[in-house]
């Protein structure tokens, strides 16, 4: 089986403070000297692909694991970790310095579903948004592309007794679905309580890793221009900042015991199960 | 006649009242360890033994007299405030031992704006005492990494130093005065002037005593302006960790204090993400404060000791500025790392030393050779590296740091199998090289088979401090001094 991870790099947000938020003339805001990090729902399909690839039913049954991400240099580090892990190929893809495609899901799928389409992938996961632009369509719209079918809001991932088909865990409006799925088919990973941490490769495996290859494409070798790739259907206007201040209650007790009890009458009572 | 456990607790609710004296299990197990045995105790599995009881101490007389009693029945205890030691100094590893928690003495007393000092409880929080002083426009100096949680009690127990040291020293450079209680209950106040030659200075028989020789109940620390507008970032990237160190030399012997003053190797530089701003390269770093004038002839002067050096290339200051305002452990950080550790078995410790600058790269390439030709095993490390963050006039520190994940043994097998043992060779390299085993930490209760070897013919004089001040040996027994 041959899986395809399609994962993003992002800046880490969380250490960006609010008087950090300040956008230039291209709508971008200056993330150079904050550290990215792995999209962490993609950091979750990343495990999940690499339990798959662990859990052989059968000899035949070899999975061939490809990370591939879309950016211009500072995925090498990440895809350098994913091949000490055990990823099998790294792939980048490297856009066109003039496109901007923190907006443009459509670019993203088509230069996606371009790779996809130039090997025999029968598997590609997905996170479910990514953070930076938080579209939430790239999966579907590389779906739809490829033909495939396509399940959201996955959970986990496992292989069955039949090397065509997975067993795959997701959630719909709170309840748990648990499908046995034919492959082709598209993943869209959502929270993964089982595979929410991208596992560390040991010091010799990271030594072995800084010696292989990744792979650069760019929008000439998978066959895309400009026409494709500059979709006008919508202009970016303006970006603000979501304000998320959060409101606070001291609790006025004077003793532990006052403070526990209004915090129970005052929050916990409604929320509790009865 | 050693006292049961029911009646050691039925002696102590006499003394502090049934209020204090808690027996609640699961209080009890969590306040039987501290940041030592991770994962053992994300099992939920304590094996150490399981106190008889914590008390709540109420105030220094409340101290005096729950001591007096442990003093008189051979109870064994433990001090306690934040909990945020890292070397197994809050395990209670006798039966029946009591925990001393001094977290609710947690009075700022006086903050002093004409003697430039500030008076505590062993109990208040030091990113709280921080805050009282930042609204007023002054700091401490200290932050260690640990600020959201530990107490002031425990910071001077366990002569802790914080991310500022190179500028304000460590704590034992900040106490003025000091308070403690002996384990006879005798209260003794060590007054606040600013120097004096009045014989030995016997603050420091306190200060780092980690609960072995008294209970500490309040402290007046030094205070200064602060100007963080000024605060200037300088970064820059080089190839070897061994010229690292000879330009922070420099930088001190040329008699500059700035603030922070860091050295990061490949390894760990990588886990703070600084290969992405300069892969496969050694970070060096300095952070300049005071007022304007004194911060930017700080920058300036060691801008210009090291570009001295052709192999140095400057990393943008801002980057360095994000990643500091983020390395503080808060309650949040605690509980990620617990949910990640259960999770993933993924373990990161670390082992503090210092050495003189003629030793320190020694020191730095032997303990990591060792490591790679000694420890068995080694493919379970995921990460083995260091860096320097506190430098003086004569040498620095190094922080060793290793993770690993745990494999083929039992949460209780860990810390064995893994931490103790890289533990242990990075102490028998330091202190054949001439260092010192323990830089900020404290020895707690695993360093001690090398006390005496850290201190050679002067254990005499931290072997008499035991013996005068507690001949009993119920002061936390196993701490600093090895277990006869």
């Amino acid at each position: 089986m041959k899986i395809a991870v399609c994962f993003k790099i992002l800046p880490d947000y969380d250490r960006l403070s609010p008087k950090e938020w300040k956008w230039d003339e291209h709508h971008g805001v200056d993330t150079s000297f904050v550290r990215s990090i792995f999209n962490c729902f993609e950091e979750s399909a990343l495990e999940i692909a690499l339990k798959l690839s662990r859990l052989l039913a059968k000899p035949s049954d070899k999975t061939e694991l490809t990370a591939l991400t879309i950016d211009n240099g500072q995925g090498d580090l990440f895809l350098k970790h994913l091949l000490a892990v055990g990823y099998d190929h790294a792939v980048r893809i490297c856009p066109s310095k003039r496109h901007d495609l923190r907006f443009s899901p459509l670019s993203v799928s088509r230069l996606i579903s371009a790779y996809m389409n130039l090997s025999e992938y029968q598997l590609s996961i997905f996170g479910k948004q990514g953070g930076e632009g938080d579209n939430g369509q790239t999966g579907f719209l590389v779906a739809e592309q490829l033909g495939w079918p396509c399940i959201r809001e996955v959970t986990d991932v496992e292989k069955t007794q039949s090397p065509g088909f997975l067993k795959v865990t997701s959630r719909i409006e709170g309840a748990g679905l648990l499908q046995r799925i034919k492959l082709p088919v598209v993943l869209i990973m959502g929270h993964s309580p089982n595979s929410s941490y991208l596992r560390i490769p040991n010091l010799k495996q990271k030594l072995d890793a800084k010696k292989k290859q990744v792979t650069l494409l760019s929008e000439h070798d998978l066959k895309k221009d400009d026409k494709e790739m500059v979709i006008p259907d919508k202009t970016l206007i303006d970006l603000q900042r979501q304000k998320t201040d959060q409101s606070c209650i001291f609790l006025e007790g004077k003793t532990a015991r006052d403070q526990a009890r209004q915090l129970y009458d005052q929050y916990l009572k409604e929320r509790l199960p009865l | 006649m050693t006292l049961a456990r029911q009646a050691i607790v039925d002696g102590l609710k006499n003394i502090a009242g049934e209020e204090r004296v808690i027996t609640d299990e699961q209080v009890l197990k969590e306040n039987s360890h501290d940041r030592y045995k991770k994962l053992e105790t994300v099992f939920g599995i304590y094996t150490t033994p399981i106190p008889a009881a914590l008390v709540k101490l109420k105030d220094t007389k409340q101290a005096s007299d729950v001591l007096k009693y442990l003093n008189e029945n051979n109870i064994n205890s433990v001090a306690r405030t934040g909990g945020t030691a890292t070397e197994g100094g809050l395990e209670t590893i006798v039966e029946n031992s009591v925990v001393l928690d001094g977290s609710q003495m947690n009075q700022i007393i006086q903050i002093d704006s004409t003697n430039m000092q500030a008076t505590a409880q062993c109990g208040v929080n030091l990113g709280e005492f921080e805050d009282r002083l930042r609204e007023k426009g002054f700091t401490t100096g200290h932050s260690p990494q640990s600020k959201p949680l530990a107490h002031m009690g425990g910071l001077v127990a366990t002569r802790s130093i914080g991310q500022f040291s190179t500028l304000y020293g460590g704590i034992e450079d900040m106490v003025v005065g000091i308070e403690a209680v002996f384990p006879n209950g005798r209260i003794t106040r060590i007054k606040n002037v600013p120097r004096r030659a009045a014989g030995p200075d016997i603050r420091h028989v306190i200060i780092g005593n980690e609960g072995a020789l008294c209970f500490i109940t309040e402290v007046t620390v030094k205070i200064y302006k602060y100007f963080p507008e000024n605060n200037q970032f300088l970064a820059w990237a080089l190839d070897e960790m061994s010229m690292g160190f000879k330009i922070l030399r420099e930088v001190m012997v040329e008699g500059y204090r700035p603030s922070v003053a860091r050295l990061y190797d490949v390894e760990d530089g990588a886990q703070h993400s600084f290969d992405q701003f300069a892969p496969d390269k050694c970070v060096l770093m300095f952070m300049a404060e005071g007022n304007e004038r004194i911060a930017k002839a700080t920058a300036n002067g060691i801008a210009a000791v090291v570009e001295t050096y052709e192999d140095c290339t400057p990393i943008d200051g801002k980057i360095i500025e994000n990643w500091f305002n983020h390395l503080n452990w808060g309650p949040d950080k605690i509980a990620q790392e617990r949910e990640f550790i259960l999770k993933t078995q993924h373990l990161a410790y670390t082992t503090e030393v210092s050495g003189n600058w003629d030793c320190i790269n020694t020191i730095y390439e032997n303990a990591i050779k060792r490591i790679q030709n000694d420890y068995p095993y080694i493919d379970d490390l995921t990460m083995l590296g260091g860096h320097s963050s506190h430098s003086y006039q004569t040498g620095t520190n190094l922080y060793f740091v290793y993770d690993y994940d745990v494999k083929d043994c039992k949460p209780e097998e860990e810390i064995n199998k893994y931490h103790i043992a890289l533990n242990a060779l990075i102490v028998e390299e330091t202190l054949k090289a001439g260092g010192s085993m323990v830089h900020h930490h404290g020895i707690g209760k695993y360093r001690t088979p090398w006390t005496r070897k850290e201190h050679g013919s002067a254990y005499y004089i931290l072997k008499g401090l035991k013996d005068q001040f507690d001949p009993n040996g119920i002061m936390n027994t196993g701490t600093i001094y090895p277990v006869e």
